[in-house]
């Protein structure tokens, strides 16, 4: 046995380029991604359009009880303008329930599943009439009857699920973002159904729509914007205030609402009750 | 949401970082190693655990060499990708490739400064080092140990 | 190309070694495979996809060393070891090592 010095070949590297690996293993995966997330999409709306509302009042009527809709003359008063909006929705099937949340600070309102609205006592304290109010519970309406609450939820749940099953990876953070860039896009759009449509439901009540974006107006963006400004709005999950407003005189002026008119002061049980 | 677009850009330099930085590395790690090479492809090695009957041996002992050589941010996502894909993952056979033939020179520089000529019965052995402490339950680094016997002949 | 995992090919003389050849390979499994392992971990059982996986990893292993080893004028690979290891989170590399020689 003689030893006989001979030189190796390289062959234990697959052969390939790690940036070309990268490209088709990034863009395989965003494929796959997008299909399941268009699947997704689907069964939401597909399983939001079968949920008929008493169904949803019922399933989501316990979560709810954990807010105290006021049994005083505030609620009462709120209810009384709840119902009066409510009346120009046609055949809605909810239980249409009005809950007040603390907050001193922060003006808002929210709609949850179930046909549950809240607003904060912020919100209460600074409407400068009834008018106001009454677009604001109206754009919640607005959502309810989109059923955006439960898109909202279905979506979250199915995000939710995905990103355990792939099991917390790094990318799950680049997932992650990505979801919530994908999402913003509904959001605005669903903004704006939810403008129109309480537009339209202020309109039957009280003849006009003055009044209905002076909320919006005070919102510390709605001031004209710069340049940098507008492009970071664009990943804002709401649309600008200042575009909200203008889109808002926009629509009334296209579907012919009169935009002026007599404000109905806000009830005194409701500001400060 | 400027966070979304942070949480996006940070992996993304890091990812770049990794590859600049772990490609010049790779490059030159691997120069290096087929310089020496070079050097050691005359001295005979084996796995087998007798000599040629013809040599004549003078004095034994044990030689090792070892290296651990540490992935970096870019082959991790990309094992990471391939985690869901399945496939070879080339990322690593590079490292490895490199970690091995690293500790067979150092097993061979061993036996030359020690005066050996030729190694016999080379074992090759390798471990993932895990990266600890934190919360990716990936891996820090591999290491390849090379042992075997080296052979003192008594001849030219 | 002639495999032992024995120090000498039985019944053949050795004439001349070249010296260690390595095969190896990292592979991964894919997302579905880890599902249904984690589905085996509750019934216990084979994990048939990753005996295929790893026998797979093993063929291409040796076939890379008899590459390096028919590269080198070798007819035969003499004292085959392979050994396993888990480099990252469901990868395993596996790699054969053996004496690259010319028999009779």
């Amino acid at each position: 046995m003689r030893f006989e010095p001979r030189d190796l070949i390289e062959n234990n590297v697959s052969p390939g380029h790690p940036l070309a690996e990268l490209g088709t293993l990034v863009a395989g995966l965003a494929l796959v991604g997008l299909a399941l997330l268009f699947t997704a999409w689907l069964a939401v709306e597909g399983a939001v359009r079968f949920l008929p509302a008493s169904l949803e009042q019922r399933a989501f009527g316990v979560a709810a009880g954990a807010f105290a809709v006021p049994s005083d003359a505030r609620g009462a008063a709120l209810d009384a303008v709840l119902g009066r909006l409510a009346r120009h929705w046609e055949g809605h099937g909810y239980a249409l329930r009005l809950g007040v949340v603390d907050e001193e600070d922060l003006p808002n309102a929210f709609a949850l599943p179930g046909g549950h609205v809240l607003v904060t006592s912020a919100l209460l304290d600074q409407a400068g009439s009834e008018n106001e109010l009454a677009f604001v519970l109206a754009h919640e309406l607005g959502h309810v009857e989109a059923r955006d609450p439960l898109r909202a939820l279905g979506r979250g749940l199915l995000v939710a699920l995905a990103l355990a099953a792939l099991g917390g990876t790094d990318g799950s953070a680049i997932v992650g973002s990505a979801a919530t860039l994908g999402e913003l896009a509904f959001s605005r759009e669903q903004e704006r159904a939810a403008d129109r449509f309480a537009l339209a439901l202020v309109a039957a009540e009280y003849g006009h729509v003055a009044g209905a974006s002076d909320f919006l107006a005070r919102l510390p963006d709605a001031r004209p914007a710069g340049g940098a400004e507008r492009a970071v709005s664009w990943l804002a999950t709401h649309p600008r205030s200042a575009d909200r407003v203008a889109e808002l005189d926009a629509l009334a002026a296209a579907a012919g609402y009169p935009t002026t008119g007599a404000l109905t002061p806000l009830a005194p049980e409701i500001r400060g009750g | 949401m400027v966070e979304a677009l942070v949480q996006l850009g940070v992996p993304l330099f890091l990812l770049v970082l990794g590859y600049v930085a772990g490609s010049i590395a790779e490059q030159n790690h691997y120069k290096s190693i087929r310089v020496r090479e070079l050097r050691f492809r005359r001295m005979p090695t084996t796995n087998l655990r007798r000599p040629p009957v013809h040599w004549r041996i003078e004095s034994v002992a044990l030689v090792a060499g070892s290296t651990v050589v540490s992935v970096d941010y870019f082959k991790r996502f990309l094992a990471q990708l391939r985690g869901l894909v399945g496939g070879r993952v080339r990322a690593y056979e590079s490292l490895l490739d490199r970690a091995r033939r690293e500790a067979m020179l150092r097993m061979k520089e061993e036996a030359a400064q020690r005066g050996f000529d030729a190694v016999i019965n080379v074992r090759l052995e390798s471990t993932n080092i895990a990266a600890p402490l934190r919360n990716d339950k990936g891996t820090a680094g591999v290491e390849v140990l090379a042992f075997g016997t080296a052979l003192k002949l008594a001849r030219a | 190309m002639i495999l032992s995992n024995t120090e000498e090919v039985p019944g053949r003389a050795i004439r001349e070694f070249y010296g260690v050849v390595t095969g190896s390979t990292v592979r991964s499994k894919h997302f579905g495979k880890d599902l249904l392992a984690g589905l085996k971990n509750l019934v216990g059982g084979e994990l048939k996809g990753y005996t295929e996986l790893l026998s797979e990893a093993r063929q291409e292993a040796v076939e890379r060393m008899v590459e390096q080893a028919k590269a080198l004028g070798a007819n035969a690979v003499v004292n085959v070891r392979f050994a396993t290891s888990s480099v990252a989170q469901g990868a395993a590399e596996l790699f054969a090592y053996g004496t690259a020689v010319r028999v009779d």
